[in-house]
């Protein structure tokens, strides 16, 4: 509250210097939208008082799970104003105004960004699993953080806070500004996250990684914001969405006409576009987020898989107007997401990690989502966003807890069949629903969102090559996610600690009675080594996510509206925002249709085809939905037969077909050989991270060290001549201060006799003269 | 003359509150030798709430009395704090250690006498409307600071720094004089709404301009302006820090307030001052930023480095003086005067707490800390102090977004819209120079941990002190979160009403048409 309103009073100051700044009063604007509620406010101020007293909390050196708590609590605050919200809302969009920030006025223009807040169905989708998640993981994190009580705590549970107030920033934002504000805090919180074992090189590299990979898409949101601002005018949506102009280039796009689009406006798409890439990790940006596990799980968890890198998503959701006008934008969103999503998927499918096979499955999932906005379905791309927000939460947290239990061992060739560990049972069904989920099981929910968007692949003309790329990569999920499955947890009991032994398994007890300093652990723990089972907190999130999860499904099946013609709830909430696609761009294409079915443009005009898309429904005759639920249904169960087959153990556990008896070994090794190098270069992510660093780092690296030359002999050299001058100067005239009475008197004699001579007869007589 | 009085009750506190610390300053009973600091506030205080109901004037500056003496009383609260402790301590300790009170070795009551004779001074300047008046109150805000310099140290060295400052003082108040008397003897008048009347219809003659060039140049003293600057580092290192805090700000508000009225008499026709005053300014400008700031670069004392950066901030403030107040009904970024009188108060809360900062610490044989070595390190060593230092120079520098930086948006911003585009120049380069010094402060006491040689300092017993310096520091950030009141304020303060002129040519031919006459009044208003 305070620093918000800090930077209120401070810009305002600076307004006031600003000339013609203050005194405006506002009035009433076109795009003006009726006020909504004030604690509405509760939600994004809620987790910004956690993250304050998080931080006393660390100034007063806490030493408890105080900061937990109050997290825990406001984030459930925020959620229950969440869900306020979401029940008092009648479909009519509201703002609601924290505070002004950005009033300016010059001339007849005008630069408006309030620190406000817009209220649509598409915000509330967003900020339901956003404040649920993050209490859920706020709980989760209490105890899976337990070993840092202290300092480390309060630090993660500030930084955890802040992420939700800038995520809230970021979705809740009335304007493009408060959205980019909401960016930087979240790329920030991330960046804090991720190197929040700051100790260990690696997870300091990860940090900067991400942070730096984000600079590149964060340009390219920063210019685009800024290219909004001088082509509309205005960078609130209120404002933007009913813009005249925007509206008609919606009504030439919607026939096709692109040409009568200045570029200008359709770079816009393409430049939030790269923003979107940067932070939701698509090709290429996507380097930073597998690196990004280095920080806790349940960081992962929530930033890194469920909230913040749907933000791009988010971003195109919210600015579909202006995508839509674009004539490139959207066909290069679909392409981007389905090469991310195969690519990510291969490199999946050969890694070890299982905390690693699940961030690449989070990289191919976020393309899936992308490449259903690209196929002109956003509804598709926000479904699968809140469905892969639980599953994948509920993944990784399952993920989090063995990586807790088993003294951060995460490689799938140690651990087997914790099924059957005592205390792991909660767990390993939290997995198998996660990963029934992932990998597209007939009647989950994973299976409905994907589908919708696989379906839309081939009702979209031109994309049908995309769409038989996503099948594969569906069947390619199906397989590294039942991979992880068959291999951990079904099958012989056996496990192997990890290299980071916590203290508190000693502080726990686990009936071992000696105390040993840290050098011994790795050589009592291989004979010793207890799995430390996941306590109360864990579990019961688990417990939540799972129902979660398996609830979602029912999503699928209510909250349509007919009178909308929607199908289910984030449908509904998608259709009723600016995100729909059908009110602003399907209608005008029905309209053009009807007025003039003569000059209806041959498809593959528009958007790759657009406006026969919007005509599919009739053309087609039949759901293709449908189609897709026997397709996908069977290429799911392909990926784990195969996954079993390869991978599983022997009995049930493998479905009868695998024939593993040890952790270690598989029938896919033996396959693997046969391959070549293929896996292994899969493994090694095809060199990718090598690759960028022999085209972007190594020659920067070689320009810099050139620049370094240049600025120390030449810049520094002219620039240290500068600062030396008026050193040398102080040598001139030191002398003068030579602390002599009557040397001061006779100098401001002598001082003034100079100046009155000099302005006396050298100035008045040439300004006379002149 | 009640009308007078209206606006003289600041001051009429202020004197009431200099005889009370008078007496209680010399009182056998330590408790209320010990209130004698409350009295200053209490006066100080109601000086304020006084101040702020001052009635407008007429004349040039209508609405500058409230807002000067407000900042006035403002800063004087915060150097008051400062004062805290400087005289007597000796003395205090010897009656704590059971020796009977002697009044004849208390400095206490002239002490914190002398104190609000100067402010009195000062806030008297501020209500000035004559020149006698203007060289009484110069005078009577100098004298004081004379002998606070020679009590505040018991060393010889704040002895010679006052005796110069004495000397030097006298010199310059002779000059100003001597140019007070020249335009005195141009117009025939004292009153400086006459002076203008008469300079606005008959031209300023030539007896008239040098006597304004002298007068400039004299009160320039005041600000330790080149070619007068040159007591400033010796002063300053002198004096204990608490008084340089008062040098760095009393003084240079009487004179920048006295080069206001006094430019004031000539205007600032179209945007400029007549040539000569305005060449004389420039130079001035010019080479009192440079002086300030490269002599600046080569000592290794703190408050000498002040002392010339208190130079080159003179330098600054000129550029607004030379700017003007611009167009009437201006925005405060057109306006140099709105910008001086922002920054005059702005350059106080400052000073006030660096200097807080080097009061506070002080070598276990009492010597106040000084030297560049001694606050090396302190925001690890204490990091109270430390802060405020950082804190309060970098504002001091200009630093985004502090609140010194929105002072210098304003005197740069107010050269650029008058069109001084050389001297802002000057200033730009100026203000990079006097980064290197600044900067240097702050990586000494912020970055470097290096062992430290020689002489540890310690903190000061009083509490006052570092207090001070975190009001300042709070101040900084304060009234850079809310600058807005204080703006609007120096830009209403700075309202400038040029003086009337008569058209002669119309008097001439319609020497009785009255009626006419008030006509062309009402269309030069």
């Amino acid at each position: 509250m305070m620093t918000s309103s800090l930077i209120n009073s401070f810009t305002s100051s600076i307004a006031t210097l600003a000339p013609d700044a203050a005194g405006h009063a506002a009035h009433a604007e076109p795009g003006a939208i009726a006020a909504g509620p004030n604690w509405v406010l509760l939600i994004p101020f809620l987790p910004f008082a956690a993250f304050t007293l998080n931080a006393l909390y660390a100034a007063f050196g806490v030493k408890s799970k105080l900061p937990a708590w109050t997290t825990v609590a406001t984030l459930a605050g925020s959620f229950l104003a969440t869900l306020a919200m979401f029940m008092n809302f009648d479909g009519t969009p509201y703002t609601v105004q924290a505070f002004e920030w950005f009033n300016l006025h010059y001339g007849d223009k005008s630069f408006v960004a309030n620190f406000s807040f817009y209220i649509d169905t598409l915000t509330i989708y967003w900020m339901l699993f956003v404040t649920g998640l993050a209490t859920l993981i706020a709980l989760y994190a209490s105890e899976y953080m337990s070993h840092d009580v202290g300092q480390g705590y309060n630090r993660f549970f500030a930084a955890f806070a802040l992420f939700v107030v800038s995520m809230a920033c970021l979705v809740m934002g009335d304007n493009l500004l408060m959205l980019y504000l909401g960016w930087e805090g979240v790329g920030l919180c991330s960046y804090l996250l991720i190197g929040y074992f700051y100790k260990k090189p690696s997870a300091v590299a990860a940090a900067k990684k991400a942070f730096i990979v984000n600079r590149i898409g964060d340009l390219g949101l920063a210019l685009g914001v800024y290219l909004t601002f001088v082509h509309f005018g205005t960078v609130q949506y209120a404002e933007l969405f009913s813009n005249e102009t925007l509206q008609s280039y919606i009504a030439a796009a919607s026939h096709g006409d692109f040409g009568s689009i200045p570029g200008e406006a359709q770079w816009i798409a393409l430049l939030l576009m790269i923003g979107a890439f940067g932070k939701s990790a698509q090709f290429p940006l996507y380097v930073w987020l597998p690196d990004a596990m280095e920080g806790p799980t349940p960081v992962s968890a929530l930033i890194h898989a469920a909230t913040m890198v749907t933000a791009g998503i988010y971003l195109i959701a919210r600015m579909y107007p202006v995508f839509i006008v674009s004539e490139n934008a959207l066909p290069i969103v679909a392409w981007i997401g389905t090469i991310t999503a195969f690519l990510a998927a291969t490199i999946g499918m050969a890694q070890f990690d299982i905390k690693r096979i699940m961030a690449y499955s989070t990289v191919s999932q976020l393309g899936y989502m992308f490449a259903g906005l690209g196929f002109l379905t956003p509804t598709g791309g926000a479904y699968h966003v809140l469905t892969h927000a639980f599953f994948k939460a509920l993944l990784f947290l399952c993920c989090g807890a063995v990586m807790h239990g088993f003294a951060g061992q995460l490689d799938l060739r140690k651990l087997s069949g914790l099924w059957k560990v005592p205390g792991w049972r909660i767990v390993s069904i939290g997995m198998l629903i996660g990963c029934i989920n992932l990998a597209g099981v007939p009647f989950t929910a994973g299976y409905f969102s994907k589908d919708t968007i696989l379906a839309e692949a081939f009702v979209t003309p031109g994309y049908a090559f995309l769409g038989w790329v996503l099948l594969l990569t569906a069947g390619m999920t199906a397989y590294y996610t039942f991979r992880v499955f068959f291999r951990v947890f079904v099958g012989p009991v056996e496990y192997h600690p990890g290299d980071e032994l916590h203290d508190h398994d000693h502080d726990h007890g686990h009936g071992e009675e000696h105390h040993h300093d840290a050098g011994q652990h790795g050589d009592h723990h291989a004979n010793h080594f207890h799995p430390h089972a996941p306590g109360w907190a864990i579990n019961t999130v688990l417990i939540i996510l799972t129902g979660c999860s398996i609830l979602a499904t029912g999503l699928y099946f209510v909250g349509g509206d007919k009178d909308a013609h929607t199908k289910h709830y984030a449908d509904t909430m998608v259709s009723e925002s600016s995100a729909s696609y059908h009110s602003h761009y399907g209608t005008h294409a029905f309209e053009y249709y009807e007025k003039d079915p003569e000059h209806y443009p041959e498809p593959g005009h528009g958007p790759r085809g657009s406006i026969d898309k919007a005509l599919s429904m009739p053309i087609t005759g039949g759901d293709p939905h449908k189609m897709m639920y026997y397709i996908s249904g069977v290429i799911g169960f392909v990926g784990i037969l195969l996954a079993a087959l390869l991978h599983g153990p022997k009995g049930l556990g493998g479905l009868f077909l695998g024939a593993r008896t040890n952790a270690s070994e598989c029938k896919m090794d033996a396959i693997a050989k046969r391959f070549g190098p293929i896996p292994r270069w899969a493994e090694n992510k095809w060199y990718v991270d090598e690759l960028y660093h022999a085209i972007f780092v190594k020659p920067l690296r070689i320009i810099s060290h050139v620049f370094h030359w240049v600025d120390k002999l030449l810049v520094d050299g002219i620039v240290n001549v500068f600062g030396f001058l008026p050193r040398v100067f102080a040598w001139i005239i030191r002398p003068s201060q030579s602390g002599v009475l009557q040397g001061y008197a006779v100098s401001m004699a002598g001082g003034l006799a100079i100046i009155l001579f000099v302005v006396l007869v050298i100035v008045a007589r040439a300004g006379g003269a002149s | 003359m009640t009308e007078k009085l209206a606006i003289l009750w600041p001051e009429i506190f202020l004197f009431i509150g200099t005889c009370l610390v008078m007496l209680t300053g010399q009182w056998p009973s330590r408790a209320i030798r010990q209130f004698t600091p409350w009295i200053c506030a209490t006066a100080l205080l109601l000086a304020f709430f006084a101040a702020m109901t001052s009635p407008p004037t007429q004349g040039m500056f209508p609405a500058i009395v409230p807002y000067a003496k407000m900042i006035i009383a403002t800063v004087g609260i915060m150097i008051l704090m400062l004062l805290s402790g400087t005289v007597d301590r000796q003395l205090e300790t010897d009656v704590d250690n059971g020796k009977p009170f002697q009044s004849i070795r208390s400095n206490r009551g002239e002490f914190y006498a002398f104190f609000m004779f100067s402010l009195t001074g000062l806030m008297l300047t501020a209500s000035a409307d004559d020149l006698i008046w203007l060289f009484l109150a110069l005078e009577l805000t100098s004298l004081p600071t004379y002998i606070m310099v020679a009590v505040s140290r018991e060393e010889d060295s704040a002895l010679e720094a006052s005796v110069k400052y004495f000397f030097l003082g006298a010199l310059g108040a002779a000059i100003f004089l001597y140019g007070f008397a020249l335009i005195y003897g141009a117009t025939g008048s004292t009153n400086l709404n006459e002076i203008a009347t008469v300079f606005a219809n008959d031209g300023i003659s030539s007896i008239g301009m040098i006597g304004m060039l002298i007068a400039v140049i004299g009160v320039s003293f005041k600000i330790a302006a080149v070619p007068m600057h040159f007591y400033t580092p010796d002063v300053y290192q002198g004096a204990a820090s608490p008084v340089s805090a008062m040098l760095a700000f009393v003084p240079k508000t009487a004179g920048f307030l006295a080069l206001m009225f006094l430019l004031g008499t000539v205007g600032w026709k179209g945007g400029h001052l007549p040539i000569e005053l305005e060449a004389t300014l420039w130079i001035m400008a010019a080479l009192t930023m440079t002086v300030g700031n490269i002599l600046a670069l080569l000592q290794s004392s703190v408050k000498r480095i002040l002392a010339y950066s208190s130079i080159a901030h003179s330098g600054y403030m000129l550029v607004g003086i030379i700017a003007g107040p611009g167009a009437k009904g201006g925005a405060f970024y057109q306006n140099g005067l709105a910008a001086v009188l922002f920054y005059l108060f702005t350059y106080g809360v400052m000073t006030v707490g660096t200097f807080a900062v080097l009061a506070s610490l002080e070598h276990r044989n009492g010597r106040e800390a000084d030297h560049i070595d001694d606050i090396r390190g302190i925001c690890k060593s204490h990091p109270v102090l430390g802060w405020t230092f950082v804190i309060t120079v970098l504002s001091t520098l200009g630093f985004p977004p502090l609140l010194g930086f929105i002072g210098k948006l304003g005197l740069f911003s107010s050269g650029i819209s008058a069109g001084h585009y050389a001297l802002i120049v000057v200033l730009g380069i100026n203000s990079a120079i006097a980064a290197c010094y600044y900067l240097r402060l702050v990586a000494v006491a912020y970055i470097d941990d290096s062992e430290k040689s020689g002489d540890p300092v310690y903190a000061t017993p009083f509490f006052m002190r570092p207090l001070a310096g975190l009001v300042s520091a709070g101040g900084v950030i304060l009234f850079m979160i809310m600058s807005g009141p204080i703006v609007d304020g120096a830009l209403n303060a700075a309202t400038y009403n040029a003086p009337e002129q008569i058209d002669h040519d119309h008097d001439d031919h319609h020497a009785h048409d009255e009626s006419h006459d008030d006509e062309v009044a009402l269309l030069d208003d």
